[in-house]
């Protein structure tokens, strides 16, 4: 099931490409930015709940969280700690399962997947981006960006063109071959950002993205993953308590102790400049 | 083969611990591809099963195989029609220049030993001329091919040889140097019983031991039963005992061997399968959060765990193959220079059952302390994992 998830023609929907993404929107219509509700929903979640079990004791951390998220969309889950913002990306991301409602991410239902299912849907369609990069210390840049194709039928040559397409991208295809411990924080937020997207995913997830990160490189990232959403189409879930990171977003849901309180729409989005260019070939 | 590279990246992530862990493996395999291979020899050469060694019996003193018997039970001996021949033979202990320069040595009957151990000693390759020379001359001695080569002798030789045990001292001449079946039997000097028996006067008509040659090795436990009886009530009695057993008892002068080389295994084994374990638990633990992240982004239970098998797998082979080849050379090494001392360790090798039962057991001992570590990291849930950052 994993196998088989990238061996479509396209590689990663540049600007001027032929987009890998089934039914993305066209790179007029994300400058345009149409009205959300008019495009289709790539993420549907309906009275989803999620609890916790400590002996018999249930404790719930999301209650009836009904959410439909365009693609393309740019959402911010905000809300206080322990509002089940975190638990609901997880559940977006499939790395977790509800104990109640329905959940359909990119036309799966999610319930319905067994582990190994779940495991090959992620693999083809979920980008991660996390606090804390999770960048496996013994492979050097290249080799933590190529991770997700090694679970593809990709040849190496294919691979590598990828890889560096996706480097290319965030701008560190001069450090390929450096390890972790040789990057800054920014930069491996940066290696991880083309670790998320080198699968050509539909959906990227990222938890607290910036959390580990200065205020100028932590600007840096969600610049870039603006670009990713605007230019790429990407469909983003960021989880963040941090208003200014939620200012990217173009959807901001608050979260309070477990239940959907109310949905911000960012009306002031600056428009960014593409940035994203194809490598030289 | 793809996953190649992160198998081994893994595994090299604490450089210090995985090289310890392989010594560690190394060392293991080692000592127990030594000591099953010294059982293997040990038993090998106390249950020889050549037709010679089979149709052979050893007749010695019923209390101990030290104390000597009247030469004159030989009477009694060639009175029976199932025997060929008989060697009338005692441990000489003799030393050559040096207490350390050490090898078997025996006075026995010139005439019937070369019939005795015809097939050892490959006697009937020798010219007859030689065999008679040793047999006419009472200062005449024979010797193997290797312990010539040892020490450099040559036909004609005269070799001096003290025995702290009689407290005597004999000149002998080298009349046969013989090439035998294997290099252990080469390492051996044997001259003419009479020698001994003129230098101390208290072996005068006494000998350690008959080697008994049968006609037949069916006669053999007949034989055994109707010796003894004969000298039942004598003084002293006798123990008849096929040479396999004298082996045997000679072998069960060290200890229960076997018991101890088991024990030692077993100990090494328990050893390595604790280390193996601790070291990958540690390995895979600290990784958590690692592993969850190869989770999340697509790599299956089932992939995570064959990949974390793959690290203990390739981290046994290493150690194992790194024992093993040590091994070898420590085996060709004491068989070349602990040979020359005990000669039972000049045919001394790893054998291949033991080569393939270390690589086996240490892959499965490299697996099995994989397995639970890897397995549960494998059904971790991936958000428990994550948080473990």
């Amino acid at each position: 099931m994993e196998a088989d998830a990238f061996n479509g023609p396209a590689g990663l929907a540049l600007p001027g490409q032929q987009a890998g993404v089934e039914g993305g929107t066209s790179r007029a219509q994300r400058a345009g930015g149409p009205p959300l509700q008019d495009v289709a929903a790539i993420i549907r979640l309906q009275g989803l709940a999620k609890s916790y079990w400590r002996g018999s004791l249930e404790i719930p951390v999301l209650t009836g969280i009904d959410l439909d998220i365009p693609r393309g969309g740019y959402y911010a889950l905000m809300g206080p700690s322990g509002s089940g913002k975190t638990t609901l990306l997880n559940l977006i991301a499939g790395i977790d399962r509800p104990t109640g409602g329905g959940l359909e991410v990119c036309g799966h239902t999610l319930n319905r997947l067994d582990d190994d299912e779940l495991a090959g849907w992620r693999a083809q369609h979920v980008g991660f981006i996390f606090q804390n990069y999770n960048l496996i210390p013994v492979l050097n840049a290249y080799e933590n960006v190529e991770l997700p194709l090694l679970l593809s039928t990709l040849s190496r040559a294919q691979r590598r063109e990828r890889v560096l397409e996706a480097l290319h991208l965030v701008s560190l295809e001069d450090r390929m071959f450096n390890y972790p411990r040789q990057l800054s924080g920014g930069q491996e937020q940066r290696v991880a950002i083309a670790r998320a997207i080198v699968h050509d995913p539909d959906l990227i997830v990222a938890d607290e993205p910036t959390g580990a990160l200065d205020a100028k490189n932590a600007e840096e990232v969600l610049i870039l993953m603006e670009h990713l959403n605007q230019e790429l189409g990407k469909t983003i879930v960021l989880v963040t308590h941090d208003p200014k990171s939620a200012l990217h977003a173009r959807v901001q849901i608050h979260l309070e102790k477990g239940v959907l309180d109310h949905t911000v729409e960012v009306h002031d989005r600056p428009r960014l400049a593409p940035i994203l260019e194809p490598p030289p070939r | 083969m793809k996953f190649f590279h992160l198998i081994l990246r893994s595994l090299l992530r604490s450089r210090r611990r995985t090289i310890l862990t392989a010594l560690f493996m190394a060392v293991s395999v080692f000592l127990v591809a030594l000591l099953q291979s010294l059982l293997v020899t040990l038993n090998a050469l106390s249950t020889s099963s050549s037709a010679a060694g089979a149709s052979r019996f050893v007749v010695q003193d019923k209390a101990s195989f030290t104390n000597v018997l009247p030469q004159s039970y030989a009477n009694f001996l060639r009175a029976q029609p199932e025997i060929e021949n008989l060697c009338g033979m005692q441990w000489f202990g003799g030393e050559y220049k040096d207490p350390k320069n050490f090898f078997a040595n025996f006075a026995v009957d010139p005439e019937a030993y070369h019939v005795i151990f015809r097939e050892e000693c490959n006697l009937d390759a020798i010219p007859p001329e030689q065999v008679r020379d040793w047999i006419r001359d009472g200062n005449g001695c024979v010797v193997g091919q290797a312990l010539a080569d040892k020490f450099g002798w040559k036909l004609g030789d005269v070799v001096p040889l003290k025995s702290p045990i009689f407290n005597l001292t004999l000149r002998l001449n080298i009349r046969v140097i013989f090439k035998g079946m294997r290099k252990s039997d080469e390492m051996m000097l044997a001259f003419h019983l009479k020698q001994l028996q003129e230098g101390v006067p208290w072996m005068k008509g006494r000998v350690g031991m008959f080697t008994v040659r049968a006609r037949s090795a069916e006669d053999i436990p007949r034989l055994c039963e109707r010796i003894d009886r004969n000298f039942a009530n004598s003084s002293p009695e006798t123990l008849s005992l096929t040479e396999n057993a004298f082996n045997l008892n000679m072998m069960k002068m060290l200890g229960d061997y076997a018991a101890m080389v088991h024990s030692v295994t077993i100990a090494v084994v328990l050893a390595l399968v604790l280390v193996a374990a601790n070291t990958m638990a540690m390995a895979i633990r600290e990784r958590t959060a690692q592993i969850s992240v190869m989770r999340a982004i697509g790599f299956t239970g089932g992939r995570v765990l064959s990949l974390l098998m793959a690290e203990g797998l390739l981290l046994s082979l290493v150690g194992s193959s790194l024992g093993i080849a040590a091994a070898v050379l420590a085996a060709k090494g004491a068989a070349m220079v602990a040979g020359e001392l005990l000669p039972w360790l000049a045919d001394f090798y790893i054998t291949t059952e033991t080569l393939l039962l270390c690589v086996l057991g240490t892959v499965v001992l490299g697996l099995l302390s994989t397995f639970v570590p890897a397995y549960r990291a494998s059904r971790r849930p991936i958000t428990e994992g994550l948080r473990a950052l």
